[in-house]
């Protein structure tokens, strides 16, 4: 059991106070910094807030691919980069079945990473 | 602590001292005196130090605002090293194109502890982020565009055999089959899986245009490695890429999404829609663009640019580099990711996703 406030609402609270409070105190030359440091912040906040939800939901697709094969997401995920590498799934009924993990694994990745970017490629 | 030099200070004055001489030297002036000397932001692989000149006598007599470009202490692999640059940089300024004028390059570690060289400042700004967004630029891009075009037909006018870019390797080295190579061998070390990457690769080897003629590539010719002085071009720049290659890898790379910052939308580095680019470009060249081509090396731009962001991260994540804009480029990866996938596969979003 951990306290509160979550460690996911401090950073988000932390991150609020360096944009509007410590940016415009900040010369011009450190700025960009510190809007690193914020878009560092917001990454850690999202991943907390997500937890391990991204690996639990590929794993099991990856699982139906592989027809249940019990490894690891890590081992799972180097079975299927190995595979794509030498075209195992082309012209196979998995080709689909591939193609939507590598879909959702990319929109899942920026969901954490860069949600604007997926809103500006017309993704909501 | 007052009156006690810091080692930063000795440092700074072993160095202005030793680059001094070097210029005065090199430029057959009486006397140099260094005015100012000061890293210059940006330049994520190499370092850039402003460096203010007095010059009495000899080729630069006055006062000289220079750059001098050292390397970073760590790096990406895939650079040329400073006195190559320097050549590639001499090579291209006398094919006319507009470049910071190359001047002296100097390899004695003893000057600034490492190879170096030195070319004149260019006025003007390369930030992308303001160039892609600044209204008052906007109604200029195109032309800005059509002028990228010449200037890069101008790059792809040097051709091989050269003896002074002799340590350039052959293209049978450095094309397409040996950069997928090169992208799996880094994979193959990366310690997280890179599905996506793995599938559009194997589009690429699959895809593979016959060999073209070679020219100078720049490799990095892209928005954020020009000056622009209000609407003008000043300069290109960052040539520690370039390379003997397929012309039409340039043209994919300036025009691959990773490399349009703030406009999407403007396919052309994010400053236009391609047409006055390419017609720039075919204008100077006197030879069309082919589409396919621009196509296969956009696919291997989004590949390359996703292996260099991960490369960037290695230098924190390996390197110990401890430099937050290098660690979250890793990050950026993805984004290639994403375009790979629309290229290849457009319309194959599951609903779901």
């Amino acid at each position: 059991m951990r306290d509160l406030p979550t460690g996911s609402s401090l950073l988000a609270l932390a991150r609020d106070l360096l944009l509007r409070d410590l940016l415009p105190l900040l010369p011009e030359e450190a700025r960009l910094d510190a809007r690193l440091v914020a878009n560092s912040m917001a990454i850690a906040e999202r991943e907390s807030i997500a937890g391990g939800k991204l690996v639990d939901d590929i794993l099991r697709e990856l699982q139906v691919l592989y027809d249940k094969d019990p490894g690891s997401e890590a081992q799972l995920l180097r079975r299927f980069a190995r595979d794509l590498r030498v075209g195992a799934f082309e012209g196979s009924s998995r080709d689909r079945g591939a193609h939507t993990i590598l879909w959702r694994l990319t929109i899942a990745k920026l969901r954490l990473a860069n949600p604007r970017f997926l809103t500006a490629n017309g993704f909501s | 602590m007052a009156g006690t030099a810091s080692p930063q200070s000795d440092l700074q004055r072993e160095r202005r001292a030793g680059l001094a001489r070097f210029l005065a030297v090199a430029s057959q002036a009486s006397a140099v005196e260094i005015t100012g000397l000061a890293p210059l932001k940006g330049g994520a692989i190499q370092e850039n130090w402003a460096t203010d000149a007095h010059f009495t006598g000899g080729a630069l007599d006055g006062d000289q605002r220079l750059v001098l470009r050292t390397a970073a202490p760590t790096g990406v692999p895939a650079s040329l090293d400073r006195l190559q640059e320097f050549a590639v940089l001499k090579a291209a300024c006398a094919a006319g194109v507009t470049v910071p004028e190359p001047l002296f390059a100097g390899d004695d570690p003893a000057i600034f502890g490492k190879p170096f060289f030195i070319m004149r400042c260019v006025d003007g700004i390369a930030a992308a982020h303001r160039i892609t967004r600044d209204p008052a630029l906007e109604s200029a891009l195109p032309a800005i565009a059509e002028r990228l075009g010449r200037e890069l037909a101008r790059i792809h006018t040097i051709r091989p055999p050269r003896a002074d870019l002799a340590f350039l390797p052959a293209y049978e080295k450095v094309g397409p089959a040996q950069q997928i190579a090169g992208f799996r061998a880094y994979l193959d070390r990366h310690p997280v899986p890179r599905p996506v990457l793995e599938w559009g690769i194997r589009w690429l080897e699959t895809h593979i245009p016959p060999p073209a003629e070679p020219v100078l590539c720049h490799h990095d010719f892209r928005t954020g490695n020009y000056t622009l002085d209000g609407v003008n071009l000043t300069g290109i720049l960052d040539w520690e890429f370039a390379g003997w290659g397929d012309p039409h890898e340039d043209i994919g790379w300036f025009c691959c999404k990773g490399w349009r910052f703030a406009r999407l939308d403007q396919e052309a580095g994010g400053i236009s829609g391609r047409a006055p680019f390419y017609r720039g470009y075919e204008s100077e060249a006197g030879r069309p663009i082919d589409p396919q081509r621009v196509f296969f090396w956009e696919v291997l731009a989004s590949a390359r640019w996703a292996i260099i962001a991960l490369q960037q991260s290695d230098r924190y994540m390996i390197g110990g580099e401890r430099n937050l804009d290098l660690a979250l480029t890793g990050r950026r990866a993805t984004e290639c990711e994403l375009e790979i996938l629309m290229l290849l596969d457009p319309g194959g979003v599951p609903s779901d996703a």
